[in-house]
């Protein structure tokens, strides 16, 4: 399980934000067991050259990129390995943002997800002093020491990173008060769940925002564990009334409906719309579509920063809808509300070279978290009822989530 | 439901459409290859279109054509009677003696066939129906399309010139549009397959000479995966839009987008063009008696469907 602590909400400006991703490394202190990036590397870093030239490329095609705000994310490995760099790319942006009077120049954000082993070195410290208006940090962590020390180890060591890494939450909570937390669950990580997000809530991060990854990783019987795993979490968090200060994203209430096929019928992910960049200065419609996280697909290239964006590249992701995608099965489904999907994976797993082929790997997931969600919403609002608190005013007592379901 | 087998009975056997073959080298589709082709299609009840070479077929391949009612597309120097005559450049094209009936196909980048509308006039008054494909669509720009639209503003006087003199002659870039109330595309994919020298199918020939992922042999079958993704219904883009005469190219669609179900921007704007152009040309002639005037083609204020996606 892996969680990312993120200091601020992610929605930020979302849906009219552009988001623009510098891989900046593929080298990392850790060799996490479950890691994905099959070519991680300590040799692959991004050249200062490329990285302006990206942001040249960017801010002199405003016409191409008219939404209202940007987030520019920087991702490894571990991106903060390359502080220096990113220091200087960051400093180019906003001086080049205000030279040309970009419309983004009074709305951007810098944006990293980190393991947070180096959080509180100096250099990145000054760096999160310059910016401290305009950043949002993640750091990710496993849930207890336990389980974040069977995965999340030193290269070259079996030494475990949570001391590391919890050390400098207290700081880092300092900085960025209203954190939240991202995680994302795959099968090993079943049995775990209830004790993780409850440890996460002791940490005194108050909202768990999970996923369970899209890959086809499910065994038989895993919904069941799931299932089981959710309704002890729900039955924690109501019997403890941690629902007043604490939200977890698997409880939503309008979850596991059917949709409509023409009014809901919006693609789920963002792909197309975000821009990734990698350390030879090629473009994809994100960094799912780079050749280190496909397992056997080629890369899905859309440009370069000589050539720019092959706009052609990007019509497939601009024009896909929810229904085009999905069998028969999925349109017509009685609980597809909140059956999420990743575009990349989807382009991965497919049976052809496209993303039009939704994947359905979590399919029994999410029904196992639809019976477990509806079990959550019915054993709290009769809680609720019995303490006199009547139906339509229960939100008034249940911590809203600040985030959203998060690809 | 496919219709139609297109056998391919060369590796040179000529493109009749957009995609490029670059093959010199002969490479005949064996005598059992093309017996199982023929198989193939008489189970399927598929109407079946030969594509030939230049160069003279076997004997025995001949005898296994006519064991099938057919189609033949031929180039313009092959020995053999054809229903398509292919012509890959301009002087054969106007040297040609045409005969009274057939279709004939003209394969020429944009360019050249901006610079030759005068020299195009003199055919049409010689054949029942031309098919001008151009082959050069993925590279063209702002000035390319400026002056296809030129050129199709020349072809548009011709036609008027042409059917006000009492000829009928067809043109698929313009006056296809005139008569069709639907889709009309090429619908590889999904009612035409084509079968390759090497056994394999393709979705169209261009797979086959770019060297993509078959979809199935002689030997195996047919299997096409994904195979609504061909389909109209599943083409965000083209199933709204309304340039009923485009061939919505499979095969260019999965060249410049990767996507078989998503076209280029080109492609849309070189259709509307031609659209936009055969609404000018019923109009014209439905002014002059020729039309019915209850037919209408709409005005529209684009070229390219993606920029008005959001208000579908
Ligand atoms: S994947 Fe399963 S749960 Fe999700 S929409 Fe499709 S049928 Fe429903
Ligand atoms: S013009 Fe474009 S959208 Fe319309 S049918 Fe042709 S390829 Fe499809
Ligand atoms: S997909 Fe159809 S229109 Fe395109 S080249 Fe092939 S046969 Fe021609």
């Amino acid at each position: 399980m892996e969680a990312i602590i993120k200091s601020q909400n992610e929605q930020w400006r979302s849906g009219i934000a552009k988001g623009i991703t510098f891989i900046v490394t593929k080298d990392c202190q850790l060799a996490c067991k479950y890691c994905y990036l099959v070519g991680k590397n300590s040799k692959e870093r991004m050249p200062w050259s490329i990285a302006k030239q990206t942001v040249d490329y960017i801010l002199d095609h405003e016409n191409d990129f008219k939404e209202e705000s940007v987030i520019w994310d920087f991702i490894g490995g571990e991106p903060f390995l390359e502080i220096d760099l990113i220091d200087k790319i960051c400093d180019y942006i906003k001086m080049e943002m205000f030279r040309r009077n970009h419309h983004w120049f009074n709305s951007y954000r810098f944006s990293f997800s980190t393991n947070g082993i180096n959080y509180h070195e100096e250099k990145i410290q000054q760096f999160i002093e310059k910016n401290r208006n305009h950043l949002s940090i993640g750091i990710t962590i496993d849930g207890t020491r336990q389980k974040h020390d069977l995965n999340r180890v030193y290269k070259n060591s079996e030494r475990g990173s949570y001391d590391d890494v919890v050390k400098n939450i207290p700081l880092w909570q300092f900085q960025f008060p209203g954190m939240g937390t991202k995680v994302t669950i795959s099968s090993a990580d079943l049995p775990y769940i209830k004790e993780s997000v409850l440890h996460l809530f002791s940490l005194g991060i108050p909202e768990v925002n999970i996923n369970c990854v899209f890959e086809d990783v499910w065994k038989e019987g895993d919904d069941l564990i799931f299932q089981n795993q959710l309704i002890e979490l729900a039955d924690a968090i109501i019997d403890n009334g941690l629902y007043e200060n604490n939200v977890c994203s698997f409880f939503q209430e309008h979850l596991g409906k059917p949709l409509d096929r023409k009014l809901q019928n919006q693609n789920w992910c963002g792909a197309g719309k975000m821009l990734a960049v990698d350390a030879a200065g090629i473009f994809y419609p994100c960094t799912r579509f780079a050749q280190y996280s496909l397992r056997d697909k080629k890369a899905w290239i859309i440009g370069n920063v000589n050539e720019g964006i092959d706009k052609n590249k990007l019509r497939g992701f601009l024009t896909l809808d929810r229904c085009t995608q999905s069998t028969k099965e999925c349109i017509d489904c009685e609980v597809a509300e909140g059956c999420a999907w990743c575009q990349g994976e989807n382009y991965d797993a497919a049976d052809t070279c496209t993303a039009f082929q939704r994947s359905t790997a979590i399919c029994k997931m999410h029904k196992a978290r639809v019976r477990a969600n509806n079990y959550y919403w019915n054993k709290l609002f009769r809680k609720l009822e019995l303490e006199g608190i009547e139906r339509e005013r229960a939100n008034e007592h249940v911590k809203q989530p600040q985030m959203k379901d998060i690809c | 439901m496919l219709k139609y087998l297109v056998i391919l009975l060369d590796d040179t056997s000529t493109s009749f459409c957009h995609y490029d073959n670059r093959k010199s080298e002969s490479r005949l589709m064996p005598i059992e290859t093309l017996k199982g082709g023929i198989r193939f299609g008489m189970m399927e009840n598929l109407m079946i279109q030969f594509v030939y070479p230049v160069d003279a077929l076997p004997l025995e391949h001949l005898k296994a054509i006519e064991t099938i009612d057919h189609g033949v597309i031929a180039p313009s120097g092959s020995p053999v009677s054809a229903d398509v005559v292919v012509f890959n450049d301009w002087d054969t094209f106007l040297k040609f003696d045409y005969p009274d009936m057939g279709t004939f196909v003209l394969r020429t980048d944009s360019k050249q066939l901006c610079e030759n509308p005068k020299y195009l006039e003199s055919v049409l008054y010689q054949v029942t129906r031309l098919n001008i494909v151009l082959t050069d669509i993925e590279t063209m720009n702002d000035e390319d399309f400026e002056k296809y639209d030129r050129f199709l503003d020349e072809l548009r006087g011709i036609m008027k010139r042409l059917y006000l003199k009492g000829y009928q002659t067809q043109c698929n870039l313009i006056t296809d549009r005139i008569v069709l109330d639907a889709m009309n595309n090429c619908n590889a994919g999904t009612e035409s397959i084509t079968l390759a020298p090497n056994g394999k199918f393709y979705i169209c020939p261009g797979f086959y000479y770019d060297g993509l992922d078959a979809v199935g042999s002689l030997e195996d079958g047919l299997d096409i995966k994904n195979p609504q993704l061909y389909r109209l219904d599943h083409a965000p883009l083209c199933r709204i839009c309304e340039a009923y005469h485009c061939k919505r190219c499979i095969w260019l669609n999965q060249k410049t987008t990767i996507e078989v179900n998503t076209p280029s921007h080109e492609q849309c704007v070189v259709a509307h063009m031609e659209r936009n152009q055969a609404r000018l040309l019923l109009n014209e002639l439905q002014d002059r008696g020729i039309y019915d005037k209850k037919q209408e083609i709409k005005e529209i204020s684009y070229l390219d469907p993606f920029d008005v996606k959001d208000e579908w």
